[in-house]
């Protein structure tokens, strides 16, 4: 499969959206229990971002807002995107299951669950930050896995 | 409270996810050191990765380039998956450092730098004139 250009700083923007907005729900459930309710908005936003890239809300405040600003400067790297969405997708996926602990399993079955759907929701953030400060992104690993296996079309 | 077991919970899953790596990684170069591969001149570099390898392009390629003079063997992992599997490449970038006679001398998984690069290869180049000497 061919590569195409991939503007890099439209995922770190994605990368910080998402450890931002992680980050005000965990420390504002400590002052605010409603702040949890950005997790399964950014479920949402991850998952519709990975199936309808017009629909990324952090990747459109980069192309709509902070480029044409200057605010951030384009990176295009020869790049192929799938592994790309495909971790943002995985993203998604975990934060879907954070929300299900955090609003179904937990008021049922007690605040252990609780706890279990914040650090699944933290550790989607600390993967996020891992990717943006140092470019290790698990997902695009997990992608390549998955495409040596012959599960995925990898290449 | 509950965020700080959060915390918790998080700290030892990313503890035990570093160890796991670490025991993989040490595991696979353990395996992979001493395969062979095609004889060279020269000590050369095998540079196993492939199309939505980021890093590769990012940083790896860049380190390689800096190399100068030297054989680099590209070789993509997912196409090429006897080989991938001979040196037991399970991320990508890997690279390897061979021997003249197509020995894996350093196996590096991840981004290996540039000055690493040079460090090994040069060793590669003292224990190839020894067993010329020898």
């Amino acid at each position: 499969m061919a590569t195409q250009v991939v503007d890099h700083s439209a995922l770190k923007v994605n990368q910080t959206g998402i450890v931002a907005t992680v980050l005000v729900a965990f420390v504002g459930s400590a002052f605010y229990r409603p702040a949890l309710l950005l997790i399964p908005l950014l479920a949402i936003v991850l998952l519709l971002g990975t199936f309808a890239p017009q629909l990324a809300l952090f990747k459109q405040l980069y192309f709509k807002v902070l480029k044409p600003a200057g605010i951030v400067k384009p990176q295009p790297v020869q790049d192929r995107p799938e592994p790309h969405n495909f971790a943002q997708g995985l993203g998604g996926v975990f934060l879907a299951v954070s929300s299900f602990f955090l609003y179904v399993a937990s008021p049922a079955y007690g605040p252990t669950l609780l706890v279990i759907g914040l650090a699944i929701a933290l550790l989607v953030a600390v993967l996020a930050f891992i990717n943006l400060a140092f470019g290790y992104c698990l997902g695009c690993q997990i992608y390549y896995q998955l495409g040596k296996a012959g599960v995925i079309r990898a290449s | 409270m509950t965020q700080l077991w959060a915390l918790a919970v998080v700290a030892i899953v990313v503890l035990i996810a570093a160890c796991l790596e670490a025991f993989r990684s040490r595991r696979a170069r353990k395996r992979a050191l001493g395969a062979v591969a095609a004889p060279a001149a020269d000590p050369y570099i095998l540079y196993f990765t492939g199309d939505g390898c980021t890093v590769c392009r990012t940083h790896q390629e860049p380190a390689l380039a800096k190399l100068g003079a030297v054989r680099i063997d590209r070789v993509d992992a997912i196409a090429d998956r006897t080989l991938a599997d001979r040196f037991h490449v399970y991320t990508l970038p890997t690279t390897v450092v061979m021997s003249p006679e197509g020995r894996a001398l350093h196996v590096n998984y991840g981004y290996a730098t540039a000055p690493k690069l040079e460090r090994q290869l040069a060793e590669a180049r003292g224990s190839a004139i020894q067993a010329a000497t020898a």
